[in-house]
């Protein structure tokens, strides 16, 4: 209840600026676009907007749009928008469709989103068409495994239609950490327990991958029953998945993602350009949970791991 | 056993209820499966997920249980070769089994049986008690209830758990866990065909209708029976399980199951006990409420009803003008349950488990209570447990029942285990519990009279209802090893189960005149005490790729207060009994495993003061199989290789019986 009244205090917030922009719509510099206005997307814009703000760009010159506006007129002839921010895929996918004068950050997407947004716009990644991206680096993701459960040496994954294109990739970059891959397809969810099965019983750690044929809210239970029936601990993309069962997380949070998607944005009101390729989040969380850790005799402290992990990303 | 009336057996209003429900739930499955196939996107990320292993369902540690735990998974149920339950519950140290149908089922026992029928330990099956409360009440009907192939592990608290299951976990508990239906989508199928007239076929379905997952197994298992028996059986089964996640928080189960089993029973040269077709059916429907009410709090409910119907009836000769009587033991046995259960973490250290459960037991025969009322029992209990980290290296399992029976009186059952992680990996435990078991209906109530030509002729069962609850002291000290290099674990149990007041049957006359023959009729009292002081030893490992190693030892002593006055219970378990485990896989997908058990001589359920030594090995050689997309199994197996022995009874024999298996998985 709390959290539905949070939003929409934080969404009046955000359209206050709206009413105002119908006046001074010819003084908009950076319009954000935002596929939904459930907390995420909020707490993102919120972070984005907060930043801006703190480094002097008028609250005024900022605003927030949904995907539908983004073809109506009004919005379509604003001249003045220096950048786009797109929040989640639906966003992207307005903006890549509509090719905007100004150039496009997409954020709070996924890579293979953000690769489909692209495929199906006839859009490139460029200075003009860019994201950063929801989802950790691989190479963080085995850096905390090794950090996290030195002992484990073999790490299952379970790839799904939408993420197979990741195994190669992934057991390159397992390779460069001293891991074992174990990868598996699951086509549907008849076959999803057998391969689960059959990974678990040549892995340490189950390493998981946004898929959402393998990775949704009926699998997740088989997947963590099963997993911790073995004790073969799961380690997760979402805080979600720890407060279900999983016994770690690493992801950015929305607030980290509208944050750096903040410093892209005045790195563009300072005439510069937006970076050429997609960026990695560079600033991530981790999630223990301590009852799991405890059934598998296990003791993490979620913010020595991060820091830890920082620190090897960069030693200085 | 009954009079003249009994003929009508009154057990044929039996609700069709269980399999009609899930046959009207099969039939609305019509439409499709709604799997998310927008491929991913950011909700990936930032929805929130169900709380899977909540408080409530959070695995314990093995290191941490409140005593020792064998847990089987289906895994190691499918090497065993085991065709049934008790016939899996061999692998377990300190248990004792039977094939015989001559009893209810075949029985299998903790300890040591005291009797006739295993009484004295509890089986859930997914949190349902499926103890049968028809005569002296019994676990062997409720552990044929599952088919294996629906089974994904079977854990078996060894020592007294009433804290957490009531009366009947005396002397410990079989927790029969199913598979999830999100485990067993498709179609899985099996065949055994193979000596002895061993004819098993088995079939399920699981399908997914939105946010459910349902399973329907259905399954037929037969055989000739023992040797020297007229043992012939055939168990056919229906189970419906159905789970529906409601909401993130919440989910609903729905179960449903059917079991007829049909056997022979008796003795050629017995009238007392004639060759005679018997047959047992029982039905249930269990729902369970789950509600997460945050990461700390969990609330769960569940109801659950069962229905046993018993028919045994066979026809006594006698002398004219009497001709014959009817030896009849059938009836009908019901219950119903309400739980609920609340569970909450207060710091990361307390976890506590509180609840209520009401429970209402009727059973209903003529010729076993020479009334057509039925017997009922109102159970009312409340139980509380708390699970305590008192130091890191340090917890402390405590608990408590209260238990008000109608019929017996209030009993508390506590129990406090201690466990002490001396180093990582090496656990020392040491505990004391007291528990109870009220007697049966049949115990305070059993009143079998024959008459014919409308006299009474003999009255061989009058209970008087003097007969109290069974007490246990329960005192074991333990250790729990885990040897990482080996892949090995280590459980060790030496208990001292001091049993007081064991409830026996003792003949008392009745007034001469009363009946044509003169009637001394049993009666149950509190009689012999008894202490079962001994050690198990459990090693399990996976000591090299492929394997998979167990050995079991047991020693025990049987201990008297005093001299018993039923000199059979001397012999109630054997003083020392072995069994090995060993299985190894080998590519290309062949699998072998061979199982040994050896054991001192211990009583038979029915041969008095006959003892019996047992030396069985069994061995099953397997490979798996792939088609297409699909993969199964062809196997052999081979029970008892070598010589025959007697089972249940000393007339009847075990003997070698080799099967084929054919199973396609989904």
């Amino acid at each position: 209840m709390a959290q539905r009244w949070r939003a929409w205090f934080i969404g009046l917030a955000l359209c206050l600026p709206v009413g105002q922009a119908q006046a001074q719509a010819p003084g908009v510099s950076v319009a954000i676009v935002s596929s939904q206005t459930s907390a995420p997307y909020l707490d993102a814009a919120q972070a984005l907007i907060a930043q801006l703000v703190g480094q002097g760009v008028p609250r005024t010159t900022v605003q927030t749009f949904n995907p539908a506006e983004v073809t109506s007129p009004r919005v379509a002839t604003l001249t003045s928008v220096k950048i786009w921010v797109a929040l989640g895929t639906e966003a992207s996918m307005a903006l890549a469709k509509a090719r905007p004068k100004a150039p496009v950050l997409s954020t709070l997407i996924p890579r293979k989103s953000f690769e489909r947004v692209l495929l199906e716009s006839g859009q490139k990644t460029s200075a003009r068409f860019t994201a950063i991206y929801l989802d950790q680096p691989l190479q963080r993701q085995f850096a905390l495994i090794r950090l996290a459960l030195p002992k484990a040496r073999r790490v299952g994954v379970l790839l799904g239609p939408d993420s197979w294109s990741l195994a190669s990739a992934l057991q390159t970059a397992a390779n460069t950490h001293g891991l074992v891959l174990r990868a598996a397809r699951v086509d549907d969810d008849a076959t999803l327990f057998s391969v689960l099965q059959s990974v678990l019983d040549d892995s340490d750690v189950l390493l998981a991958q946004a898929d959402p044929l393998v990775f949704n809210s009926q699998s997740i239970q088989n997947i963590l029953r099963t997993s911790i029936r073995v004790e073969v601990p799961l380690v997760a993309f979402s805080p979600a998945y720890v407060r279900a069962g999983a016994l770690l997380a690493l992801y950015s949070t929305p607030t980290q993602a509208g944050t750096q998607a903040a410093r892209a944005v005045l790195e563009v009101l300072a005439m510069r350009p937006l970076p050429q390729r997609a960026l990695d989040p560079d600033d991530f969380e981790i999630s223990v949970n301590e009852q799991v850790a405890r059934v598998l005799a296990l003791k993490l402290d979620a913010q020595a791991l991060r820091l830890a992990l920082k620190r090897q990303e960069s030693p200085s | 056993m009954q009079n003249e009336g009994m003929k009508n057996n009154p057990s044929t209003r039996a609700s069709q209820s269980a399999p009609w429900l899930g046959l009207a739930w099969l039939l609305a499955a019509t439409a499709g499966s709604a799997q998310n196939t927008a491929g991913i996107s950011e909700k990936d990320y930032l929805d929130e997920m169900p709380i899977v292993l909540s408080v409530s369902r959070m695995p314990q540690r093995l290191d941490e249980t409140p005593g020792a735990v064998t847990l089987i998974d289906r895994d190691m149920i499918r090497r065993s070769g085991a065709r049934d339950v008790p016939d899996v519950l061999r692998l377990v140290p300190g248990f004792q089994s039977s094939m015989s149908f001559e009893g209810d089922a075949p029985q299998a026992s903790y300890h040591g049986i005291f009797g006739y029928y295993s009484g004295r330990i509890q089986v859930l099956v997914d949190g349902r008690s499926a103890y049968s409360t028809y005569l002296f009440g019994s676990v062997a009907p409720g552990l044929m209830s599952v088919a294996l192939e629906d089974i994904e592990r079977i854990e078996v608290v060894r020592g007294s758990n009433s804290v957490a299951y009531g009366a009947r976990a005396m002397f410990g508990v079989v927790n029969i866990v199913t598979r999830h239906t999100g485990d067993t989508l498709g179609v899985t199928a099996r065949l055994n065909q193979g000596d002895n007239g061993i004819q098993d076929a088995q079939l399920g379905l699981g399908w997914r209708i939105g946010n459910s997952g349902m399973r329907l197994g259905i399954d037929q298992q037969g055989d000739d029976g023992l040797a020297g028996s007229n043992g012939h059986n055939r168990v056919r089964r229906v189970n419906f399980r159905s789970d529906w996640r409601v909401a993130n928080d919440s989910d609903v189960q729905l179960r449903a199951g059917w079991m007829d089993s049909a056997a022979g029973r008796g003795f050629a040269n017995n009238l007392d006990a004639p060759l005679r077709e018997t047959s047992y059916d029982s039905r249930f429907v269990q729902i369970n409420w789950n509600q997460v009410l945050n990461p700390e709090q969990d609330l769960a409910l569940m109801f659950a009803h069962n229905q046993e119907n018993n028919h045994d009836l066979a026809a006594r000769p006698l002398p004219a003008p009497f001709y014959s009587v009817n030896l009849d033991s059938s009836g009908t046995a019901r219950n119903d349950s309400l739980t609920a259960q609340h569970t909450l973490r207060l710091n990361p250290d307390l976890r506590v488990l509180w609840g209520a459960e009401l429970r209402r037991e009727s059973v209903t025969s003529l010729p076993v209570f020479n009334t057509a009322e039925p017997l009922v029992t109102d159970f009312s209990r409340l139980f509380g447990h708390a699970e305590w980290h008192l130091q890191p290296e340090l917890l402390l399992n405590a608990g408590v029942m209260a238990e008000h029976s109608s019929a017996s009186g209030s009993s508390v059952a506590p129990r406090v285990m201690l466990n002490w992680h001396v180093t990582p990996g090496q656990t020392l435990r040491a505990g004391i519990a007291r528990s109870f078991r009220p007697p049966s209906a049949f115990e305070t109530d059993g009143d079998i009279r024959y008459s014919a030509n409308g006299r009474l002729l003999e009255i061989t069962v009058l209970a008087r209802g003097n007969v109290e609850p069974e007490v246990l002291l329960t005192r074991e000290l333990g250790y729990y090893g885990n040897f990482s290099w080996l892949n090995s674990s280590l459980d060790v149990r030496m208990f001292d189960e001091a049993l007081t007041g064991l409830s026996q049957r003792q003949n008392y006359p009745l007034p001469p005149g009363l009946t044509l023959v003169p009637s001394n009729p049993v009666d149950y009292v509190n009689g012999d005490s008894i202490t079962l002081r001994g050690l198990e030893l459990q090693w399990s490992g996976r000591p090299w790729p492929g394997a998979q190693l167990g050995f079991n030892q047991t020693f025990a002593k049987v201990l008297f207060p005093r001299p018993p006055v039923q000199l059979t219970l001397m012999n109630t378990m054997p003083d020392s009994a072995t069994n090995l485990f060993f299985s190894q896989q080998f590519s290309p997908g062949w699998c072998f495993s061979l199982i040994h058990q050896n054991s001192d001589p211990f009583r038979l359920h029915k041969s008095g003061e006959y003892r019996q030594f047992i030396t069985r090995t069994d061995w099953r050689l397997s490979k798996s199989l792939r088609v297409g997309h699909r993969t199964g199994e062809i196997a052999l197996t081979v029970q008892n290789q070598g010589a025959a022995q007697a089972d249940f009874d000393q007339s009847f024999s075990s003997e070698r019986r080799a099967y084929f298996t054919l199973r396609l998985d989904n």
